[in-house]
């Protein structure tokens, strides 16, 4: 393929479409992530080669022949100057692009955020509909209890954590990680004594039926180091707060306290955080370039965008 | 100071000025969580089923276990005797347990449950409010082994312990055998006395091991049918005695025995290193994987050809599993059987719930369930199935991540599903601890787990 370079915002624009990966930081809400890569668009869009006003239509001012004939058919053309870029202000503001959210983060979570934008908003509602699972990174700190379970509020507890150990956290998260397989069943919405029921046990993983319980297909301890912990986790339905509220009862029933540290979504569905957009890179070209991997990447998985299946990947 | 501060779903957030709260909090303050660790034992024991014959031992209080809606136990729940001990063994009988502890005060074995054949040895009155009537016992009493002199506590300590229907055998570390309870098949290892009275018997059977199978062997492993009793030893031999109307002793005949005998057939140069039975139909392992099997063959269990006998009187070399690969785990239930193979894959055959949902009853070749089902998929896709076991209505299998998965008939909720529909395919019990060792009863389940914490 020949790569040509684009100068005009018109192309850009008209290729704007499709899912885009974002690394959002923590401590900032999805409303200024939107904001900030919404105006980045426009800013890098209006600095582009602008299209001319509007065209008047041709309408001699005088016929032929008159005094002032030399000087009309020397303008060469009569543009609109109500469309000019000066009366008229910016071709492109953030109203103009049509953008969605394919599944919040919460304040405090960073990693894997993806927006529908322009023609992809169609596509962010398939997979939004699909409900894939994400995987997070959660880091706990052992020791202190604090009131919201994140770090900025006040400390409830203290408490000592020198009796946990990796094996310890290690098999409770897999104990965990059955029940919630088990309460998966409850959720789908089948009778447990019927043969549908049981073929869907043969297929493994399963999606609930309404996207109000949460679920976690998988826990797994991945790091540890005094007083912090690394869990692994994947899930589906899951909010920020049900997140923090289970690092505080893992702790509780391994004799301790803990609030949860940090939360980083690693992976949403088949987008990773390796393919995602870093706060320095929300430009438009940088934009332009993760909506271009993305839309490879969804031609590659198309079952992302089939709606409703039950039985669930990885 | 100026706070303003949202409380709802018990989250609070902060302005930026209020966050000066948070920041300026005295943490020398902060109320210090020092939580008491009352169980510092290495097992931790969880009972569900039926609660009425007291086989979990969970009351503590006659009137209480007397009130309506105490008969069953849903859910597994942690036996609390077992805080206070450290259990080291569990066998479920036809309602009654027996547990294996190690004590400071040298009592080995405990018991609770059905006494009527006095299986768990002979229970006094401790003090005046108990009931005149011992039959029950609601919480696990210590079951007294008369003792030699020279016997020492260690050697006391139960090395294998099964229970039937209504006996209990035990086989200490010293290699001593004691049996207890009815007798009326020549179960206990001993010549049936006609019209003997059980009840309130404090009759405790001793058998050495020499007497049974010599100087040089070792008797390892004691198994219980419904009414008869097998010992396998080390050098892989089985000895059997009790009841024989379907074959089940091995011995070569129908009759009841009350001699403790060697049986021979196809395992007659075998070395056995599991033997299996939950009622009357007996399997076998040796120690290359092949499975023997004799008793009762009613459901094609044993033998699924056309003019099949339905009662297997002398061991015989299974034809049914030959092909599904090396085994190394077998359980026998009342009407099915399982084994487990190498690649850790369940196969199960006969007749009853067989774990293949609803419509499957009845299979006469051993079909494998799907790994799926035992907790294996994207997440954990090393999972297998480590250990399997049965009761005479329902199965089991332990995996490898300690998680136990129950299915079958679940009579008075000895599923622990939290309710008493029949489960159609394996279903994990919720038990917070890594299953070890699992009883199946008839009528209620005992596992015996490490704690996480």
């Amino acid at each position: 393929m020949v790569l040509t370079k684009v100068y005009d915002a018109a192309t850009v624009f008209r290729h704007l479409n499709g899912i885009l990966n974002v690394y959002k930081p923590a401590g900032m809400k999805v409303k200024h992530v939107r904001n900030a890569i919404l105006s980045n668009i426009c800013k890098g869009l209006n600095s582009l080669e602008q299209r001319e006003p509007r065209e008047l239509p041709k309408s001699p001012l005088l016929g032929t022949g008159t005094a002032g004939d030399d000087v009309l058919h020397k303008i060469a053309s009569n543009p609109d100057l109500s469309d000019h870029i000066l009366s008229a202000g910016p071709h492109y503001t953030p109203s103009d692009v049509r953008f969605s959210t394919v599944a919040p983060l919460g304040d405090h979570t960073s990693g894997v955020l993806l927006f529908g934008i322009n023609k992809g908003t169609g596509q962010a509602s398939c997979i939004k509909g699909n409900r894939p699972v994400r995987v997070y990174h959660i880091t706990g700190r052992m020791g202190t209890a604090t009131e919201n379970h994140l770090p900025d509020t006040h400390i409830t507890v203290r408490s000592n954590f020198r009796h946990v150990s990796a094996e310890r956290i290690s098999g409770l998260a897999s104990s965990m990680q059955a029940s919630h397989q088990r309460k998966m069943y409850e959720l789908c919405g089948v009778d447990l004594q019927t043969q549908a029921a049981y073929e869907l046990a043969c297929k493994g993983l399963i999606r609930p039926a309404d996207n109000n319980h949460p679920v976690i297909y998988g826990i797994n301890l991945i790091h540890f180091e005094r007083p912090h912990f690394t869990l692994e986790l994947h899930a589906i339905n899951e909010t920020e707060e049900y997140l923090a509220a289970l690092v505080h009862d893992m702790a509780l029933e391994l004799r301790t306290v803990a609030h949860c540290a940090q939360i980083r979504c690693v992976r949403h569905s088949h987008f990773d955080i390796r393919d995602s957009l870093l706060r320095h890179g929300w430009n438009l070209p940088g934009i332009m370039k993760n909506l271009r991997r993305h839309r490879d990447l969804l031609r590659e998985h198309p079952q992302m965008m089939h709606p409703r299946q039950i039985n669930l990947q990885a | 100071m100026l706070k303003s501060a949202r409380i709802g779903l018990g989250i609070r957030w902060y302005t930026a000025k209020a966050k000066r709260s948070v920041l300026a909090q005295d943490q020398s303050k902060v109320k210090e969580y020092t939580p008491k660790v009352t169980d510092n034992h290495e097992h931790r024991v969880y009972v569900w089923g039926f609660q009425e014959t007291g086989a979990l031992g969970l009351q503590t209080s006659v009137k209480k276990a007397k009130e309506r809606y105490t008969e069953m136990v849903h859910h597994p729940t942690r036996l609390q005797f077992s805080n206070n001990n450290e259990i080291t063994d569990v066998t479920a009988g036809y309602g009654f347990t027996a547990y294996a502890v190690q004590r400071d005060d040298g009592e080995t074995l405990f018991g609770s449950g059905l006494n009527t054949d006095s299986q768990l040895g002979f229970q006094v009155k401790g003090n005046a409010k108990d009931p005149s009537n011992l039959d029950v016992i609601i919480y696990p009493t210590a079951i007294k082994l008369p003792r030699r002199q020279e016997e020492t506590d260690e050697d006391m300590q139960v090395k294998s312990m099964s229970a039937g229907r209504a006996h209990l055998v035990v086989v200490t570390k010293n290699g001593t055998v004691f049996t207890l309870g009815n007798n009326s098949y020549g179960q206990c290892g001993r010549s049936i006395i006609e019209d003997e009275r059980y009840s309130g018997s404090a009759l405790i059977h001793r058998i050495p091991q020499e007497d049974i199978c010599g100087k040089e062997d070792e008797i390892t492993h004691v198994e219980c049918g419904q009414d008869h009793t097998m010992f396998l030893t080390k050098n892989g031999r089985i000895y059997t005695c009790g009841w024989g109307a379907d074959g089940q002793t091995g011995q070569g005949n129908y009759h009841t025995a009350g001699q403790i005998t060697l049986i021979g057939g196809d395992i007659a140069k075998e070395k056995i290193v599991r033997v299996t039975c939950s009622s009357d139909c007996v399997l076998a392992l040796n120690e290359a994987g092949d499975v023997f099997g004799w008793g009762n063959s009613e459901y094609g269990q044993l033998d699924d050809s056309e003019h099949a006998e339905t009662q297997i009187n002398t061991p015989r070399a299974l034809k049914l599993t030959k092909g599904i690969g090396r085994i190394k785990d077998v359980a026998a239930g009342g009407s099915f059987c399982m084994a487990l193979t190498d690649e850790g894959l369940v196969y199960t055959w006969g007749f009853g719930i067989l774990g293949f949902g609803p419509f499957v009853e009845q299979t006469s070749r051993p079909q494998h369930l799907l790994p799926p089902l035992f907790g294996r998929n994207d997440f954990s896709n090393a999972t297998t199935v480590v250990s399997i076991g049965c009761g005479v209505f329902h199965m089991g299998a332990v995996n490898s991540d300690g998680d136990l998965f129950m299915w079958g008939k679940n009579r008075f909720g000895h599923l622990g599903l939290g309710h008493k529909k029949d489960q159609f395919f394996p279903f994990k019990a919720a038990i917070n601890g890594k299953v070890s060792k699992v009883a199946f009863g008839v009528d209620h389940t005992i596992a015996l787990c490490k704690p996480y914490f």
